[in-house]
């Protein structure tokens, strides 16, 4: 399969900080991979998804989106992707329905495929009548599924969501992960993701990049982790990686 | 204990290094400008000493000028006119304003037993309190004048029946003229204090209130964006940075363009409204049933439109328009430093404190302008208040009404070039990452100490 993501070497550093944001990342995601970034509290995850979302400039090295330079040609790199903040909001005034509208249209180039997004958006969202409710008085989980069901209803290349399901209670947090595991299977869409949650990770991702200190250490399917690090689950792979630097 | 603990958070959470600077800031404001108007006032209030140029040589009119000066209350400064430019007579004499006693006043009192004029000239200051308190103190020499002219003792001694002395007292037959930038116009100072007052205080204000609703309204918009991640959503969508920003500004300048066209019509219909009120008065003082000679009155208060275009006081529809398109420039700035500054908050404390620079740079020249004019500063005072952009909104009025029009067109064009800087550095920040990688939070460290209101900057 085409790899829909390739990032090679990229490089962050912000102004007036001593150490690397992000150093030297190197990964790929291919069509219909779930692709998961995981690592403690600043390791580096949303700098180097915030890299490929073409909101900040690389200090060196370059990511491909669909064959296009993040560097180079950003506005067709943003054709191909949608972002998803981590505690991202939503125009609290507008409803549910006219936000998707909204959306779809900085997309869709005419009406029926602005119109087919929309329909989509309302589909995945599963909010139904409450769609017509100004945002302002829904909840978190709602605002989550709402601009989870704006990120892909544009069927993008690469869905990027920086911690997809963070604050939500476990119901909305398991559909949510339903969700996502079935646009890759059905809809061939690629999904970049970054967790804290090992075992949300273990559930939905196909690959895991351990990241620490601006550094991607170790890359692999989780199976293939456990395995080679002899550990019963994600989270003991994660704790040696992070804590003691080991990589095998 | 608890209820201590309670209140020493609060307290930390209000009592901000940047509260506490614009606490002093405030104050030190205030201390600087009551300074400034005290002077002011003491300069306008003082009527002990009139001016006054007698051109009576009648028996009458020395005595009863000898009767003023005798009294301790009132000190005569003496001038002669030479002639009836009274403008340039003020002007070139250095006074503020002056009596006039014509020629043939005690002739008229005594002899014919006849009303007879005295005229009065003050002349108009430029902008802010000062034109006002100008008027003020003009009243203050009138009623001195109105005592001593009709002192019922010196008029008997001249032979003067009580009826006689009703007659002439009656309508006090004082004429009053008013100077203003040259132009001498035969009007009463006060009868103009509803229009200085348009100048001094209800236009700043307006402007003032304008500039921040607009500011906090554009501010508010995009601080919000950027902390409800809106605005990451936006950048990462397939639509160019420059159309994101330029689709806000444009809002705010359409919304701005409605704001000042509202404050236009607003002010239109002020002058109206106060040209209706002349002539309100004008029936009422005919209204009067009183055996009162009614020229007098009416000449105080028929004529304001006369005497506002005499005196350069009253704006064409140009002028509208002029005023107009300064007030757009000033808030089309006000708008761009705002969107940078928004742009700039981590967090809704932070977007209070980012609203100081704006604050500050539009109450200096709201204070000043309602207190003096900015004009008739000295050069370097002026040219650091005039650094400030919105400093040519407050002035634009008084410039055009005073036809200053290159003080108008160097404001207005110091405003383009102002607005043009400040959009280039709100395009630089939209299409570069410094949207992003700079950011102002409030006092981190104090809050991490503290431990509350540690709100979480960037996240790496």
């Amino acid at each position: 399969m085409a790899a829909v993501l390739e990032v090679q070497g990229l490089s962050k550093k912000y102004p007036k900080k001593e150490n690397f944001a992000a150093d030297e990342v190197s990964f790929s995601v291919e069509e219909g991979e779930i692709f998961a970034l995981i690592g403690p509290n600043g390791a580096g995850k949303t700098t180097t998804i915030r890299m490929i979302s073409t909101l900040i400039q690389p200090t060196s090295g370059d990511a491909l989106v669909a064959g296009h330079s993040i560097i180079k040609e950003p506005d067709k790199v943003r054709e191909n992707i949608t972002y998803l903040p981590d505690e991202a909001g939503a125009y609290k005034t507008m409803t549910g329905i006219n936000y998707l509208n909204f959306m779809a249209g900085l997309f869709a180039k005419d009406k029926e495929t602005l119109d087919k997004y929309v329909a989509r958006g309302k589909a995945v969202c599963g909010l139904g009548d409450r769609l017509e409710e100004k945002i302002g008085g829904y909840s978190r989980g709602m605002i989550r599924k709402l601009l989870l069901a704006r990120a892909v209803m544009t069927e993008p290349k690469l869905a990027i969501m920086d911690e997809a399901t963070s604050g939500l209670d476990i119901i909305n947090a398991l559909e949510i992960r339903k969700m996502i595991k079935t646009l890759a299977k059905e809809q061939h869409m690629a999904f970049l993701l970054s967790s804290h949650n090992m075992l949300e990770i273990e559930y939905v991702s196909d690959r895991v990049g351990i990241i620490t200190g601006g550094k991607l250490m170790v890359v692999g399917k989780i199976d293939e982790l456990k395995e080679r690090y002899e550990a019963a689950n994600l989270e003991e792979v994660f704790e040696r990686v992070v804590k003691n630097n080991e990589v095998r | 204990m608890r209820f201590g603990n309670l209140l020493k958070k609060e307290l930390r959470e209000l009592i901000t290094k940047q509260a506490i600077i614009s606490m002093v800031f405030t104050m030190v404001l205030l201390i600087v400008m009551g300074q400034i108007m005290g002077s002011a006032m003491e300069e306008s209030f003082d009527t002990s000493t009139i001016t006054l140029c007698n051109q009576d040589d009648s028996e009458f009119t020395k005595e009863l000028l000898a009767k003023v000066e005798a009294s301790k209350e009132t000190d005569i400064n003496y001038v002669s006119l030479e002639s009836d430019d009274y403008a340039a007579e003020l002007e070139r004499l250095g006074i503020k304003n002056v009596v006039i006693i014509p020629q043939g006043y005690g002739e008229s009192i005594i002899d014919k037993k006849e009303p007879a004029q005295i005229k009065f000239v003050s002349k108009m200051q430029n902008g802010g309190m000062a034109a006002s308190m100008s008027t003020m103190s003009a009243s203050d020499v009138i009623e001195t004048i109105e005592s001593v002219c009709t002192d019922e003792v010196l008029l008997k001694n001249y032979g003067l029946s009580d009826k006689d002395i009703t007659l002439i007292r009656e309508p006090m037959q004082l004429v009053e003229y008013t100077t203003l930038n040259g132009k001498t116009s035969r009007i009463s100072a006060s009868a103009l204090s509803a229009v200085t007052m348009m100048q001094s205080m209800i236009a700043p204000f307006a402007i003032f209130f304008l500039l921040m609703m607009a500011s906090q309204m554009i501010m508010t918009a995009i601080s919000t964006e950027k902390i409800d991640k809106t605005l990451e959503t936006l950048l990462s969508a397939p639509v160019s940075r420059l159309s994101v920003l330029s689709a806000k500004m444009v809002a705010a300048v359409i919304s701005a363009l409605m704001n000042a066209a509202f404050m236009i019509v607003g002010f239109a219909f002020y002058m109206l409204g106060m040209m209706g009120g002349a002539v309100d008065d004008i029936s009422a003082a005919v209204n009067t049933p009183a055996n009162v000679d009614m020229s007098a009155v009416a000449d105080a208060a028929a004529d304001l439109p006369r005497a506002m275009a005499e005196l350069g006081l009253s704006l064409t529809p140009v002028s509208y328009v002029l005023f107009g398109l300064q007030l757009f420039f000033t808030l089309a700035i006000g708008l761009s430093i705002s969107l940078i500054l928004g742009a700039m908050a981590t967090d809704v404390k932070s977007v209070q404190t980012l609203t100081m620079p704006i604050m500050i740079a539009v109450l200096i020249p709201f204070f000043i302008s309602m207190f003096m004019d900015v004009n008739s500063m000295s050069t370097v005072f002026k040219l650091i208040v005039y650094a400030i952009p919105f400093t040519h909104t407050y002035t634009a009025l008084t410039n055009l009404m005073n036809g200053d029009m290159l003080t108008y067109w160097i404001g207005l064009v110091y405003q383009i070039a102002f607005f043009a800087v400040c959009m280039f550095l709100a395009v630089k920040m939209f299409t570069t990452d410094k949207l992003f990688t700079m950011s102002f939070s409030v006092d981190s460290s104090k809050a991490k100490k503290s431990g509350f209101g540690a709100k979480k900057t960037a996240s790496k």
